[in-house]
Formats: structure tokens, C-alpha cells, sequence
């Protein structure tokens, strides 16, 4: 059984908190007890903050020699129980995506937060990028599922980690937080609510004793159980004398190297989450009701482009807002309606237009896809989005607009 | 929460042809087959291979550490790589993880650290653990986490079909060294010994019982333990090798028993030898000419979850006073009046409290005033020479933009800041400044309101130099007037060092005092 939650040196109030060190926070609240990272700006803040705030509340935090190490350390300690973090940037995020497909292959609940900045290679070490979305998607090799939420201030980065999670945990998966330099490293007010108004979810497990370690199934198989979904995990420790393997297995955990495994193995991890799309994908959406023009965006860019949004509807443009929560899995049939009944999209993003190509994929034509592009470095220009929105409804792009 | 009501069989119940539990392969027939997974056998291992012995022995010093000490080995998890070594996770009956190339020690770093009543062991192959976990291998030993790492070294890589590896000794051959390996290998317990680790031996195979014994000390050693055991590649190494020549391939078993024979012969065991003496001698075909082998050292050092552990202590007694601070935060009423989007620009030097100044400000408009305030600073490039700059946006409504778009005012403390910023205020918009460091210069723009204070002389004189940005914000205070004295006193209040609150307290006031007085009246 779960021990009782402690409540022991948790930040709870009001606070004027570095993105960063929200996401932290967000982490602690959820009941994250290890985190293993290695220094990254902008990243660095979410381990500083770690390093200092663990070992008061019990935790574990310990920097690696890389991130390849860091992303097996937190795989190691989900397997031991703890509910596990790491966090990065762009260079380290590559050198994660190595054992992000092992954590995915053997089903492991952590979060990893990406505070992107520009790329590729080194690229803009302190100035915001959102480059990597794309990379969260493919980033490891093969076919899987993942998982990914988009912050917008410092606030969400709290929210967000906290059901990032409750995701992970639900769904015995690896979730990624895909942040920004500009969110994290923003400072701006976060209220933690007390712990007793927080809902945490925790993985499915097997304890000693619930089950004859004999008949236990690592993986159950989905076509013996209810389709698609979760299998109760073991942790190391309780007798289960389980195996588990980044080659694809049984549902013993076994490897089994053949067509028939790798379908079962790989239909497993896409179905669990596919079959919960609902629940996972969380949006913001305004005036999408009479919108003849659209704005999908998410995180920071999603957040600059509010000001041109009212801006064009002072100027009698009928714009709506979708904001991608959850980037991925892409809420493809909410896109796929919209398209129906509206002029264009638009899609203002920091990079050369990565989430601009799920949208085109789901507009099919129906409706135009615009991109707004900023390539790394610095955030979108009110101005630039103001345009393309007017350019997207037809109208000649004149007056600049008074911010105020 | 689901974790809680799995009692129902139904959710377990087996699928496909398969109707025993696993305990069926436990016969008792052989002594070994309570910690085999038997329905996993046959093995992928080549005939001939020196990896069964290792695994024999290895399962050999749990069950004896199980009888004799008590071990609980349902607390014992085995991690590898990837490598016919690392199938060994996928033999042995225990919490068993099978990980990616190179990296089961990061990966046992984790499970332990989060369970330390978990007993850990690493075992893979050499390519795995010298080549492309090299890394984590030696930084692993300098932590000295209390785990047991053991690599089987078969002088190349196994499982890819033999080429050469970390640990190909000079001159010999692999599938990718043909004409002799033209590098020099590791000599993997000097390198665990250079990087930290204590406890370190060596034993090939053949010598079986003493590989049992050692790895029975190993995994009772407090502390990181490392094991090397030379094991023969029948398959691969034994194929390009003198160790080999003359045998037959079609009889692979005796190649490997072959090759087994010649570490025998060729052993020296000396237990102590400094691990710089104990690199493997190869003669100039590359033919290995002679294994030092023994326990080399074991000095326990102090242990890492001791440090970690004493660290948790003093982090608790941070937290207790941070909580006694925050609880002793008051409140005042919540602001009503409108605030338009309001900007400000801070830049000086570095040291001047330009980033505190504006998280200040951003502090007690959220906290106190309870307004929406979005505080960044300038990092990077724009940061560098010295040169320190912050932003803060308030008002009244949420700030979707969170740069300054058109600063509406500034503080400015430096004449290179001045320089940068100025230009970049909006029309009509106010800048203060710190008249001892800057000077006006001739041509300017006419259109700003600016208000001048000596600030660092005041805060000199106030005794305290480093209150200058508090002089500053108390100037800031009186004369824009988006944020109240009463949040900005508790805001200044909560940033500085305890014992200096006073004298900020007055730089403030200062600051204040003087921004009453200037206000409408006599900019410069
Ligand atoms: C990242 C990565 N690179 C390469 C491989 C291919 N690979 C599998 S096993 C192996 C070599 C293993 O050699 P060693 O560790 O010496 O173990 P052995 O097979 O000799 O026991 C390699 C290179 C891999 N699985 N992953
Ligand atoms: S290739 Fe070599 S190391 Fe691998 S199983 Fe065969 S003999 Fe053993």
C-alpha cells in the first residue's frame, strides 16, 4: 500500500516563482522524491531548485554525468518506486531520446520537462526556441505514443507538471513537458493550493501479496484484459522476480523476436493511450464557435499571440483560439471538424513551422494552414501575428495597432 | 485510485497456450533452478562460451550469500546491457532489467538510490561497460554507490560477431582489426581504481570458485565493487586469435574449453598487486601471455547514501526557517484602482542589484498589491561585459506579452545602460536615474521625463552601499506610482539579507522622500 502522503516541507500560498522553479515545485507537490539532471540552461534553475528543495522533503536529487544518464537514473528509480524527473534543453534532450524509447518500451511513469531554447546543435543556449516539438514526437526510434503538455506562465508550469504526473502514473508512460525559455525563465505570481485540494494519481500496481508472483503479468496482455488498457506494474523489491526488457517482449517481459511480438508489443504501447485521447488532450479554446479564422498554437506563442487576437476582433475579424494543453497526442478531430466550416488557420510557433504540418495534415485542404514563424532567439512580435491574421482574412495590413 | 482494488484474479489471468506458473521449471534436479528462468532455456549462448560459467558463479554467491547471510534475494535486482553478456538479466530469476547499450549502471544509480534497501548488481560485457558506458563507469565508482558491478571481458564484442573493443588487447585481432588492433586497450581495474572505486578484482573464468568467493565479498561490500571476469569468446575471438589457431570451429566447445585451458595456464594470482601492475600481457601477435588475477584492493571509503544522508538534516533545517519567514509575511488590502500595462526597464552594472531590483518590484505587485506583474531578466550575450539589465510588466489585467514592447519607464544606473536603453524608451515615458554615475549627455531626447538622485552616495552615506537600487525603487515608487509604498517596504523587506533590512528600509524612504519632492517639480 501507498504510505501516507506526507506534507512536510511543501511550498504552499502565493509566490513570485521562476518558471523554472514552479516546475519544480509542481513536481514536489505531486510526490517526484528523485530527480537526476545534468546542468543545461535554461533548464538549469528547474535542477537548482531541485537540489536544494528534495532532501527537504526526503527526496533524492543527484546530477549525472550526462543526460544519457540522467534519463536511466530516473527510469531506475520509477522502477523502484519513486515517482521520478529529469529536465533539459535541446542538447540534452537529443542525448535523451535514447532511453526515453526504453522508458517508453518498458512502460515507466516520469516526466522530463524540456525548457526549450533555439537550435539546432548548441544553438541559442539562453534564448527561447520551440524547436523540439517535433523532436517529442519522433525524437526516439520506432513507432510509439508519447505524451506531451505545453505550458504558458510559470503557473501552468506548476499546473502541468503536476498532471504530467498523473499521466505518467496513469498510464505507465514517460510525459514531457515541453516548456520554453521564456516560461521558464519568466517570473511571475504562482498559487500553490494545499495539498489536500490536489488530485495525484498513482500508478497501477501489484504489491506483495496481491497476486501470485507466479501468474503475474508485467505486461498483460490486452486482448485477455479490457482492450488497450494499463497493466498493473511491480516495483523492484516485492518478489515478483520480474524481467523487463527494451527488446520487444511478451507479456512476461520476455524477449520475443518475431512479427507476431513486435505487433502485440507495439500495439500495446500506441492503444493505451490512443484509446484515451479523450481524456489526455487538453485545449483552450475562445470564440471558435462563429470563427472564420482560427489561431492553434501553444505555449509561450500561444500566450503573445492573445494581444493581436483582440486586437484583429476590435477590426471586426471573427478570430477563435485553440490552445494546445496537450500537444501530444494531437487532437486530430477537433482540427479535422474545425476545418469544415472556416476560412484558415493560423499558426504562430518559435521554429519553421513543426505543429503548422500536423494541422495542415488534419485541415486536408479544407481550410488554408498559415503559419507565423519566428526562428528562435526571441518571441513572436504582437505585430507579426497581427499581420498574418489580417492577411488570413483578406484585409490590407495598415495601422499599427497601440498596445496599450 | 486503481493501485488500490487489484484483488480480482480475473486481471492476471494468463493468456495463449501457456498453463503453468513459471515455479513449474523449479524441479529441484538442479540445484541452480530456483534462481534460473528455465522456461527461458535454452540459452542463446554459444557452445563454448565462457558466460554459463560466469552466470553459474555468480548464482553461486547469492544462494550462499541467501544461506549464510541471510540475504533476502527478492531484494536483489540484477541490471544489464545490452551484449550476450547483458542477456544474463534475462536468465536469472530475479528483479532483472535489461537496458539499453552502456547504460545499466545509470540505470542501477537510480533503483538504488530510490530504494537503498534494494541490493543492486550490474553484470555486462565489456564493450558495454568500458566502451559505451565508459562514462558512467568511472563516474559511478567515484560516487562509490553501494553497488556491485561485474564485466564479463571477452576482449571484443560478442554479440555484433566480434570486433574490436575497449578492451582488444593491442595487436590482436577482430572482425575490424584485421591486420592487428593498432590501439591500446583499457585496463579496466587501474581505470576503476584511478576513478574511486575500492573494491576491485579480477578472476577468469576457469578459476571459478574463486570468482564465487570474490563476488560473494563484492556483494557484501559497502560500497562500489568492481569484478572483471575474463571469459572466453569461443565463437568470435577464439576465431581470429593464436589463442585459437589450430582449432576446430565446428567444435566450438572445445574451443572454449581450449582457450579456457590457456588463461589457466597463463593466470598469475596475486591478490594486492597495485591495479597499474595488473594490465593484461599480450607478446607482439597479440596472443595473451598472462592474467594477473586476485582481489587487488578493498579500502572502504565512506559511502554515498551517508552523505546523502547527512545532508537531509541541514536541507530540513533550511526549510524550517524559509517556512518561519513566509508565515511572518502580512498582508495588506488588495489594490483596486486600474493599472495600465506599465514597463519598466532596470540596466547597470553587475553587482548594483539590477535583476533583485526588478523582481522586487514584480514581487510586491503580485504578492502584496495583487496586481499581475511578469519579471524577466536579460541573460546571455545581452547579460555579458558586466552589464546587468531586468524587465517587469504590470497591470492590472493578465500580461499576454511578457517583453517590453514600449517601456513606459526605467531605471537606469550606469552610463553604458543609459546608452542601451534609452533610445529604446516609449514617447513622453520616464526615466530615473542615478545622477552620481550618470551623466546626461548634451544631445538627448527632450521628450522623456527625468528624474535624477545620487543614489549610491545616499545609500554610502546611509552606510550601506550595496541599498543604492533600493534608493532607486524608493524614487521609482513615489514617482510612478503603479505599485504602493506599502507593498514595495514588504517586498524590499523580504529580498535583502535580514540584518540589512533596516538600512534598505531608509534608502528606501530616502529614495521616496525625495521622488515627493521632485515629483512635477524640478526634473533635471
Ligand atoms: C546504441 C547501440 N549501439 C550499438 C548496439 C549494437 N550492439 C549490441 S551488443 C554490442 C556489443 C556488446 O559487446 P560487449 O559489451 O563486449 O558484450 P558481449 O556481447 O561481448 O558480451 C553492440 C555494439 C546497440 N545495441 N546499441
Ligand atoms: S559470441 Fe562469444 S561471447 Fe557471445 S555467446 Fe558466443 S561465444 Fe559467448
Amino acid at each position: 500500500m501507498q504510505p501516507m502522503r506526507s506534507h512536510e516541507g511543501l511550498l504552499i500560498g502565493e509566490h513570485f516563482l521562476l518558471g523554472d522553479y514552479a516546475a519544480a515545485e509542481g513536481a514536489i507537490m505531486a510526490g517526484c522524491r528523485f530527480f537526476a539532471g545534468y546542468p543545461i540552461t535554461p533548464a538549469t534553475e528547474v535542477a537548482e531548485r531541485m537540489s536544494t528543495r528534495l532532501p527537504q522533503v526526503g527526496g533524492i536529487y543527484i546530477q549525472m554525468e550526462d543526460e544519457l544518464a540522467s534519463m536511466n537514473a530516473i527510469l531506475g528509480a520509477s522502477w523502484s518506486g519513486a515517482k521520478s524527473m529529469t529536465a533539459t534543453s535541446g542538447p540534452g534532450f537529443s542525448l535523451m531520446m535514447e532511453n526515453l524509447g526504453l522508458g517508453i518500451m518498458l512502460e515507466t511513469p516520469c516526466v522530463l520537462v524540456n525548457v526549450q531554447r533555439g537550435g539546432p546543435s548548441t544553438g541559442l543556449p539562453t534564448l527561447v526556441g520551440q524547436q523540439d516539438m517535433m523532436q517529442a514526437r519522433w525524437g526516439s526510434h520506432g513507432d510509439y505514443e508519447i505524451i506531451a503538455l505545453s505550458p504558458n506562465s510559470p503557473q501552468e508550469l506548476f499546473d502541468l507538471t503536476i498532471r504530467a504526473f498523473n499521466l505518467a502514473e496513469k498510464f505507465r508512460i514517460p510525459v514531457l513537458v515541453m516548456t520554453d525559455a521564456e516560461v521558464g525563465h519568466m517570473t511571475e505570481r504562482v498559487i500553490i493550493p494545499p495539498p489536500e485540494e490536489i488530485e495525484l494519481i498513482q500508478r497501477p500496481l501489484v504489491r506483495k501479496g496481491d497476486v501470485d508472483p507466479d501468474h503475474f503479468r508485467i505486461y498483460r496482455d490486452p486482448e485477455s484484459g479490457d482492450d488497450g488498457d494499463v497493466s498493473p506494474m511491480a516495483i523492484a523489491g516485492e518478489g515478483f522476480r520480474f524481467h523487463v526488457t527494451g527488446l520487444t517482449h511478451d507479456e512476461r517481459g520476455y524477449p520475443a523476436m518475431n512479427a507476431e511480438a513486435s505487433e502485440w508489443n507495439i500495439k500495446r504501447l500506441v492503444k493505451k493511450i490512443r484509446l484515451h485521447r479523450d481524456e489526455i488532450i487538453q485545449l483552450e479554446e475562445r470564440h471558435l464557435e462563429d470563427a472564420e479564422i482560427i489561431v492553434v498554437s501553444y505555449g509561450i506563442s500561444a500566450r503573445t499571440s492573445l494581444w493581436p487576437i483582440e486586437q484583429a476582433q476590435k477590426e471586426g475579424i471573427r478570430i477563435g483560439y485553440l490552445r494546445l494543453i496537450t500537444v501530444w497526442p494531437f487532437p486530430e478531430e477537433r482540427i479535422r471538424a474545425l476545418a469544415k466550416n472556416i476560412r484558415a488557420f493560423v499558426v504562430p510557433e518559435i521554429n519553421d513551422g513543426q505543429i503548422l504540418r500536423e494541422v495542415e495534415r488534419c485541415a486536408a485542404g479544407q481550410a488554408q494552414v498559415i503559419g507565423v514563424n519566428r526562428l528562435g532567439g526571441d518571441i513572436l512580435e504582437p505585430q507579426q501575428v497581427l499581420s498574418a491574421l489580417r492577411a488570413a482574412a483578406g484585409k490590407p495590413d495598415t495601422a499599427e495597432a497601440d498596445m496599450s | 485510485m486503481a493501485g488500490r482494488d487489484i484483488t480480482d484474479e480475473r486481471q492476471f489471468e494468463l493468456s495463449g497456450t501457456e498453463s503453468f506458473g513459471e515455479s513449474d521449471w523449479i524441479t529441484g534436479l538442479h540445484p541452480m533452478d530456483v534462481l534460473l528462468r528455465g522456461e527461458r532455456l535454452p540459452h542463446i549462448w554459444c557452445q563454448g562460451c565462457g558466460l554459463g560459467t560466469a552466470l553459474t558463479t555468480f548464482i553461486g554467491a547469492l544462494q550462499w550469500l541467501e544461506k549464510n547471510q541471510g540475504w533476502d534475494l527478492d531484494k536483489v535486482s540484477v541490471v544489464s546491457g545490452i551484449g550476450c553478456t547483458g542477456r544474463i538479466a534475462g536468465y536469472i530469476r530475479l528483479d532483472s532489467f535489461h537496458t539499453t547499450h552502456g547504460r545499466a549502471i545509470p540505470f542501477a544509480t537510480g533503483l538504488k538510490l530510490a530504494n537503498p534497501e534494494l541490493k543492486v548488481v550490474v553484470i555486462s560485457g565489456d564493450g558495454d561497460i568500458a566502451g559505451i558506458g565508459g562514462n558512467h563507469f568511472i563516474h559511478a565508482a567515484r560516487r562509490n554507490l553501494d553497488i556491485t558491478v561485474i564485466c564479463v571481458n571477452n576482449f571484443n564484442y560478442g554479440m555484433t560477431g566480434g570486433q574490436v573493443g575497449p578492451t582488444t588487447p593491442h595487436a590482436a585481432r577482430a572482425v575490424t582489426t584485421q591486420y592487428g588492433n593498432f590501439e591500446y586497450p583499457f585496463n579496466l581495474p587501474y581505470l576503476a581504481a584511478a576513478s574511486g572505486a575500492s573494491f576491485l578484482a579480477r578472476w577468469t573464468v576457469i578459476h571459478a570458485r574463486r570468482l564465487e568467493w570474490t563476488l560473494r565479498e563484492a556483494m557484501m561490500y559497502p560500497g562500489y565493487s568492481f569484478v572483471e571476469v575474463i571469459a572466453p569468446c569461443s565463437t568470435s575471438y577464439a576465431r581470429w586469435n593464436p589463442e585459437g589457431r589450430g582449432l576446430d570451429p565446428e567444435k566450438l566447445r572445445r574451443r572454449g574449453l581450449e582457450l579456457m585451458k590457456h588463461y589457466q595456464a597463463i593466470g598469475k594470482v596475486a591478490h594486492g598487486t597495485h591495479p597499474k601492475d595488473a594490465a593484461i600481457k599480450v607478446n607482439k601477435e597479440g596472443a595473451i601471455i598472462e592474467i594477473v588475477e586476485g582481489v587487488f584492493s578493498d579500502e572502504p571509503k565512506p559511502d554515498f547514501q551517508t552523505a546523502i544522508d547527512e545532508q537531509v538534516q541541514i536541507a530540513k533545517g533550511r526549510w524550517q526557517a524559509t517556512q518561519k519567514a513566509l508565515s511572518e509575511r502580512s498582508q495588506i488590502p488588495k489594490r483596486t484602482d486600474i493599472i495600465r500595462r506599465t514597463e519598466v526597464q532596470l540596466g547597470g552594472f553587475g553587482g548594483q542589484g539590477i535583476v533583485s531590483a526588478g523582481r522586487i518590484i514584480g514581487q510586491a505587485a503580485t504578492i502584496y498589491d495583487k496586481l499581475e506583474a511578469c519579471f524577466t531578466q536579460s541573460y546571455g550575450p545581452e547579460a555579458r561585459g558586466g552589464a546587468a539589465g531586468s524587465q517587469v510588466v504590470i497591470a492590472s489585467d493578465p500580461i499576454h506579452h511578457p517583453h517590453l514592447i514600449e517601456p513606459t519607464n526605467a531605471i537606469i544606473m550606469s552610463q553604458e545602460a543609459y546608452a542601451k536603453y534609452v533610445p529604446k524608451l516609449a514617447t513622453g515615458a520616464t526615466l530615473l536615474i542615478d545622477d552620481g554615475l550618470v551623466t546626461l549627455p548634451e544631445e538627448r531626447r527632450q521628450d522623456l521625463k527625468t528624474y535624477g538622485i545620487p543614489a549610491t552616495q545616499i545609500a554610502e552615506e546611509l552606510g550601506n552601499s550595496r541599498a543604492a537600487n533600493t534608493v532607486m525603487l524608493g524614487l521609482w515608487t513615489a514617482i510612478i506610482g503603479a505599485v504602493s509604498k506599502s507593498a514595495m517596504q514588504r517586498s524590499v523587506a523580504d529580498a535583502v539579507p535580514p540584518k540589512t533590512v533596516e538600512v534598505n528600509l531608509n534608502a528606501f524612504e530616502a529614495g521616496f522622500n525625495k521622488g515627493l519632492h521632485d515629483q512635477g517639480s524640478n526634473a533635471v
